[in-house]
């Protein structure tokens, strides 16, 4: 972790819905370069409404996102310039093969003179089977879909990344596989905000974890201050506390 | 970024089951379509010149002798469209001729009359393809175009980028309608090699223009069916509901509007059938010839009744002299009072029945299949701009027969006070083989145009407003 700027910056965030639901409720983040911040939290706690705000999926109610000092809601396009995005269900054409989801998403990404072979490199980068490479993705598992996902998210080559639940539903080792492609990302100087349910994933990669709950962000601990706390008891604690006045 | 969502969405149609299976069904059924069509065209165009000739032949052996004895009916044959191997239109309930005889105008058998009751649920061509077979792949094509982006999460991984929703909209339906179009253009073509091939003439006149005009109007035609689908899916987060909304919608446009607009008008401008007309014609006639009759009668009496005997007969005479005049005088007063009292009747029907009409045509237009029809067959001379035509025809060859042969035998009937009656004739001398020829002149692109701007306006309607309404959709769709 550094001192330079956040590349992702919630200020205030508040989300309600038509419907009336206040999915997020005055949220403020931040994550830098080379950080890994893990969001906890259960179902509705408002993971997924803070990536979908950050994406400008949705706008708003009150507060602003900032992508490397971009107003989303202002100026979108040109911050989704620098924000790449995996999801918990790897969305891909089943019908294409995984080259052409590659290279259909890069240049999305605004990668338009990447060749062949460098997408049979970043394939091989997420250990992703040489024989896939080539087949139609209808056919893949999970764990394969999710790798082509990150595939995605580094070719854009991104200096932010944005994952929603990204290792649930994956096999022991596809999830350690995940981590340690998460970890070189990092490496990199990325900077990775991640929902998850996976506390021990969450506690093992992330260098601050928030637990949110009923759309706020109850808690934030840094990585050194988990080598002296419980994540589990925290976080069943506070998931067993009343709910909050809103 | 446009580019690639076009290449994408092509691409995506292409690997899918869909766009092989439509392929194969555009390339049986349209080409398929042109050639039964040719075939009959032939028929038709066979049995046209055998008539022709025939009645021809029959017309250089009349003799004045068969006007005066009122036998004559004189022949006008209408050439089969050519494009009719593209759209039947009235091609089947058209007379195929008219007989012109000195009563007046008479229609001749439809080759309706020929027909399968099977007909009666469309002709098997290439505009009944487009609109009931192709329009609804238009639409199943359309259908997942973003419902389905929407339902597989892909569209928000596409949203993730910095990816205009205007350019995935139109990409969309570029792309989309692009793997629709290709193989329905290679049917067309093929469809149009198979009519060179069997000799068909393609390339004499405004025909290659026409022919382009209906591959064109077809093209639009699916593209405003392609866009309305797009629309659904745009408002729809399920294809499946996208595809009930979209049966629903073909139903209407194909199924019911148009032959509810006819019976719409129907009800709000009721209007006498022609054959109540017909007979109101034939009784005012009658009664007018009667009152002639009986003025020449009159008239007569009062001349020749104490005159010498012979002075009817010696043109000379003074009764004679007085005579003559005032026959003609009588004569053309009622020939002017018939055509002013037949045409005051004649026009108000028009009038009427075009106002009928008119309603007819203004509501079916509310579907674009309406106007697709309208105009293809108004292209191809199967539509209301020929049958418009056709009675124009009729009407100034008549008028021509009139002056060039009917009018040269004049009958005068009388009725004396007396109750007895007599008939004179007089004649002037006739050519039988100088008689003009039916014809029907045939429109100018511009009468095309003319006569289809509504058609057209409609068209560009369903091409602009389910646009609009998908893009207003889709950009206020929140992601979730």
């Amino acid at each position: 972790m550094t001192d330079a700027n956040p590349i992702l910056k919630a200020d205030d965030l508040s989300k309600r819905y038509e419907d009336g639901v206040l999915a997020l409720d005055h949220l403020n983040l931040e994550v830098r370069p080379g950080e890994v911040y893990c969001l906890l939290g259960a179902n509705g706690a408002g993971k997924t409404t803070t990536i979908n705000l950050f994406l400008n999926f949705i706008p708003p109610t009150t507060g602003t996102c900032f992508i490397k000092g971009i107003d989303v809601n202002r100026d979108p396009l040109e911050a989704k310039k620098h924000v790449a995005f995996v999801s918990e269900n790897v969305m891909l054409y089943g019908n294409f093969t995984a080259r052409q989801n590659l290279d259909f998403f890069a240049k999305l990404g605004g990668k338009t003179d990447l060749a062949k072979n460098d997408y049979y490199q970043v394939m091989r980068r997420v250990s992703l089977q040489e024989k896939a490479f080539d087949q139609r993705v209808k056919n893949f598992s999970k764990g394969m879909r999710q790798k082509l996902g990150i595939s995605i998210a580094i070719i854009k080559d991104a200096p932010a990344v944005l994952l929603d639940e990204p290792t649930a539903g994956l096999d022991p080792k596809a999830a350690t596989e995940f981590l340690e492609i998460m970890a070189e990302l990092k490496n990199e100087g990325k900077a990775i905000l991640m929902s998850t349910h996976d506390i021990f994933r969450a506690k093992e990669i992330g260098d601050r974890v928030g637990i949110m709950k009923e759309g706020r962000l109850v808690m934030e601990r840094t990585r050194q201050e988990l080598q002296y706390e419980d994540l589990v008891k925290i976080y069943i604690d506070y998931m067993k506390s009343e709910p909050l006045a809103i | 970024m446009w580019k690639t969502i076009v290449k994408k969405e092509l691409l995506e149609n292409i690997l899918s089951y869909r766009f092989p299976l439509f392929g194969l069904i555009a390339m049986l059924l349209i080409p398929l379509g042109m050639y039964v069509n040719q075939l009959d065209y032939a028929k038709r165009v066979r049995d046209y010149d055998e008539q022709v000739r025939l009645a021809t032949q029959a017309a250089s052996s009349l003799s004045i002798q068969d006007v005066m004895a009122g036998t004559v009916a004189i022949k006008g044959f209408r050439r089969p469209a050519l494009l009719s191997v593209y759209t039947r239109g009235f091609e089947g309930t058209l007379p195929r001729y008219y007989e012109f005889t000195q009563e007046g105008t008479k229609p001749g058998e439809s080759s309706s009359s020929e027909e399968s009751i099977l007909s009666v649920q469309g002709k098997f061509d290439f505009v009944f393809l487009v609109q009931m077979v192709l329009s609804l792949v238009a639409l199943l094509f359309a259908s997942d175009v973003i419902s389905g982006e929407k339902e597989a999460g892909t569209l928000r991984a596409m949203l993730s980028n910095r990816l205009p929703r205007d350019a995935i909209l139109t990409g969309k339906v570029a792309g989309g309608y692009l793997a629709l179009w290709a193989p329905f253009a290679g049917a067309f073509l093929v469809g149009l090699l198979l009519l060179v091939l069997r000799g068909f003439p393609v390339f004499g006149g405004d025909t290659p223009a026409k022919i382009l005009i209906v591959f064109l109007a077809a093209s639009v035609f699916l593209l405003a069916y392609f866009i309305l689908g797009t629309m659904i899916s745009a408002s729809s987060s399920k294809t499946r509901t996208a595809l009930v909304a979209i049966l629903l919608v073909w139903a209407f446009f194909q199924l019911i509007m148009p032959k509810l607009s006819d019976m719409l008008a129907a009800i709000v401008h009721p209007i006498r059938t022609e054959t109540q007309v017909s007979l109101e014609k034939s009784l005012l006639a009658g009664s007018l010839g009667m009152e002639t009759a009986k003025e020449l009668g009159r008239q007569y009496d009062l001349i020749f009744g104490s005159a010498p005997k012979g002075a009817a007969n010696d043109e000379a005479s003074p009764e004679r002299k007085k005579w003559d005049p005032l026959k003609a005088g009588i004569e053309q007063g009622a020939k002017e009072r018939k055509a002013q009292q037949l045409g005051a009747i004649d026009e108000t029907y028009r009038q009427q029945k075009r106002r009928q009409q008119d309603l007819a045509v203004n509501l079916s237009l509310i579907s674009p299949s309406a106007a697709f029809a309208r105009l293809v067959a108004d292209v191809c001379g199967t539509g209301e701009l020929e049958r418009t035509r056709y009675a124009e025809a009729v009407q100034a060859h008549a008028r021509t027969l009139d002056g060039a042969l009917f009018s040269k035998v004049k009958r005068t009937l009388m009725i004396h006070a007396g109750g007895g009656t007599s008939l004179g004739f007089s004649t002037e001398p006739v050519d039988f083989k100088a008689l003009p020829q039916f014809s029907i002149a045939p429109a100018s692109l511009a009468d095309l145009f003319k006569a289809n701007w509504k058609s057209l306006l409609s068209l560009a309607f369903w091409l602009i407003a389910p646009f609009a309404a998908a893009y207003v959709r889709f950009i206020k769709y929140d992601v979730r």
